[in-house]
């Protein structure tokens, strides 16, 4: 009975192609915002990662790094580094700001100590090495040599690095300590955190120590909400996307009684009927899914910001596409079951 | 050999919340190579016999025999088997599946036997090819005249090479060219060693058949002299469903008209005592007995023809009483 559910596909292909574009470009949009929300874990693990420390310390009681509004005396690094089980600690400067040259963006701001903790891997150029430099992020298309104005400073690019940016893909420049603190603190010798290379063994006074984890968690806490309200509405186009199949097969299903009826008068089992409808909606699901895969690619660069969807989302796609393409027709598949074959005695 | 063996069939469904027995203690017997021709008027019960027969509708009481098969006690696989191999049915307006070309329509009950493909495809061909369709294997019902949906749909009710054939109305949707060469190939098929049963109300047909059942009377327009009649109280007079013959005049006691309906009880429609006649409708215009009548108390009455009946009141007095049954 799987050659009638074909036939029926081609027979109907009008419908069926319609029924596949539109749940695919339901699917595509939930492999964008599987790729925003991936985004957004992606860039604090990365962020984190890139600053190469084992532990943060911040003011006790401040709730991390990235957040604080409490800020430390730089020089507790030197003390911090002296207690046991730390190899080196190094203040780090974190604030978001605006460059107003070669235009106006939205920045991220980290300093460093010069050859200390807090330097990124880098794409092209060199680490910062003097006050007056900075790292920039590719995201702001910015040259080796450009100059940016952050706070009414000049600033020349000596380095580029990839994919350090956070929040929502809001790039991040990284300057010489002293730069950030003129910035942030007019010039005061104070820090947002320490960055330690091995783990503290004692509490600091003070001072709370962070694993990169809770480092994380502190950069993706104000992101919670947004990203609460993506997988909201992923789930809100999974139930679109089911709506859409159900509703294709149901119809078929309907259309289809008098059909039904006659394959189980001539002998056609209540199974061999359900596995063409489910082989239909399989098919429906499937293609549309695949399809969905090259709208997600093609769309993803559109978007101000890079949307990571995980290579291991397509495959997923398409079994949940499958999946969701079954419930969603068991209404369609209860209504060709129920079909009683004397129906097909009825006339036109 | 086979034959089809029909007693006492009675198949009875709910419909507007009463029972309608559109089949009421029928007997028929079929002989292997005959013709079987069910006439009736829409609504006599032609096509339930034929759904009765393709052991799609079970039978409220009565039995059917087809050769050794007793179809009203078939259950699941047997069932399933009996409908696939034992009976092809040509449904009415053909029903065939408008996305599959004339050959996979064939095919539909061998891919359900799981049939392997290539046989299969062989076996469709075979049968296109004997009802003459050998060069439309490619066209979609679309693309057939009607006589030719009509040929693909005996073919496919041959899938199987049934002992048994059911053909429901199989005139009704053609022009009288194209009958010509469905009703040749119906008679064809009743061979030694195969049934074929035809439903229909059209009475062209009648030479076709070697056994004619007639499923709804006509009304009769002979004369013969009233009969006296006594009934015990409690004693049916004539029941829902059953066939009509008389008028009854009511000459002493009463008698209750009830319906039955779906849920098992009864609605009392009217109690009549003596000088009221009943049943008149049914013989009229020869339908079956909408209700059932029977004596509250030991009662005499007089069956009339319908015919004498009319004599008796007067056309008046028909069309009176076919307005107050309407009302």
């Amino acid at each position: 009975m799987w050659r009638v559910a074909l036939r029926d596909l081609q027979w109907r292909r009008r419908r069926f192609v319609i029924a596949v574009l539109a749940t695919s470009l339901v699917f595509g949009m939930t492999l964008l915002m599987t790729g925003f929300s991936t985004s957004l874990h992606n860039e604090g693990r990365r962020i984190v990662a890139a600053l190469g420390a084992d532990a943060w310390l911040v003011a006790a009681g401040a709730p991390g790094p990235f957040t604080t509004s409490t800020p430390i005396p730089a020089g507790d690094a030197d003390r911090v580094a002296g207690m046991p089980g730390v190899i080196r600690a190094d203040p780090l400067v974190i604030l978001h700001s605006t460059i107003r040259q070669p235009a106006v963006r939205d920045v991220n701001v980290i300093g460093a100590r010069l050859g200390g903790l807090g330097t990124p891997p880098l794409a092209s150029g060199r680490v910062v090495a003097r006050t007056g430099e900075v790292v920039a992020d590719t995201e702001l298309g910015l040259r080796l040599g450009d100059r940016v104005e952050l706070s009414g400073r000049q600033l020349q690019v000596v380095g580029l690095a990839d994919q350090v940016t956070w929040f929502f893909g809001t790039p991040t420049l990284f300057l010489a300590l002293q730069d950030a603190q003129a910035v942030a603190f007019d010039g005061q010798p104070l820090a947002m955190a320490i960055l330690t290379q091995g783990v503290p063994r004692t509490a600091a006074p003070n001072l709370e120590v962070l694993s990169n984890q809770q480092a994380r968690a502190d950069l993706e806490r104000p992101l919670v909400r947004g990203a609460q309200s993506i997988d909201f509405i992923s789930a809100l186009l999974w139930l679109v996307a089911a709506g859409i199949i159900g509703s294709i097969v149901y119809l078929s299903a309907l259309e289809r009684l008098r059909e039904f009826a006659v394959l189980k008068a001539t002998g056609a089992s209540n199974r061999s009927l359900l596995v063409g409808l489910a082989l239909q909606a399989v098919i429906l699901s499937a293609t549309a899914a695949v399809l969905a895969a090259g709208i997600a690619r093609l769309l993803a660069p559109m978007f101000p910001f890079t949307v990571e969807v995980p290579p291991l989302a397509f495959p997923r796609l398409v079994v949940v596409a499958m999946l969701v393409g079954l419930a969603a027709s068991a209404a369609g598949l209860q209504r060709a079951v129920s079909v009683q074959p004397a129906l097909a005695f009825g006339g036109p | 050999m086979i034959d089809v063996n029909i007693r006492d069939l009675t198949i009875e469904y709910a419909s507007g919340g009463y029972v309608v027995r559109p089949i009421h203690h029928l007997d028929l017997r079929v002989a292997s190579g005959e013709l079987a021709l069910l006439l009736g008027a829409s609504g006599s019960g032609k096509t339930t016999v034929l759904s009765a027969l393709a052991a799609i509708l079970r039978p409220a009481a009565g039995t059917i025999r087809v050769g050794d098969v007793d179809v009203t006690g078939l259950r699941g696989a047997a069932l399933t088997e009996y409908r696939r191999h034992r009976v092809g049915v040509v449904f009415q307006a053909f029903n065939l599946v408008p996305s599959l070309t004339a050959r996979d329509n064939v095919q539909t009950p061998l891919w359900a036997a799981r049939m392997p493909t290539r046989q299969a495809r062989q076996r469709a061909e075979e049968l296109l090819d004997r009802v003459g369709l050998g060069d439309r294997l490619a066209h979609r019902p679309g693309d057939l005249s009607g006589g030719q949906q009509q040929r693909v749909a005996i073919a496919r009710a041959l899938a199987h090479d049934p002992p048994l054939v059911l053909a429901d109305e199989p005139t009704a949707h053609l022009d009288y060219i194209q009958v010509e060469g469905v009703l040749r190939l119906l008679r064809e098929l009743a061979e030694p060693g195969r049934i074929v049963v035809v439903a229909t109300h059209d009475e062209r047909l009648l030479p076709l058949a070697d056994r004619i059942v007639h499923l709804s009377p006509a009304a009769t327009a002979e004369s013969r002299p009233p009969q006296r009649l006594q009934y015990q109280p409690g004693q049916l007079v004539f029941e829902q469903g059953a066939h009509s013959d008389l008028v009854y005049v009511i000459e002493d006691g009463q008698i209750e008209v009830v319906r039955q309906r779906a849920d098992g009880t009864e609605e009392l429609l009217a109690l009549h005592g003596p000088g009221r006649y009943f049943g008149e409708l049914g013989p009229l215009f020869g339908l079956q007995r909408s209700a059932t009548a029977r004596a509250v108390d030991h009662a005499v009455l007089t069956g009339y023809t319908p015919r004498d009946f009319q004599e008796l009141v007067g056309s008046g007095r028909i069309a009176e009483a076919i307005k107050r049954a309407s009302s």
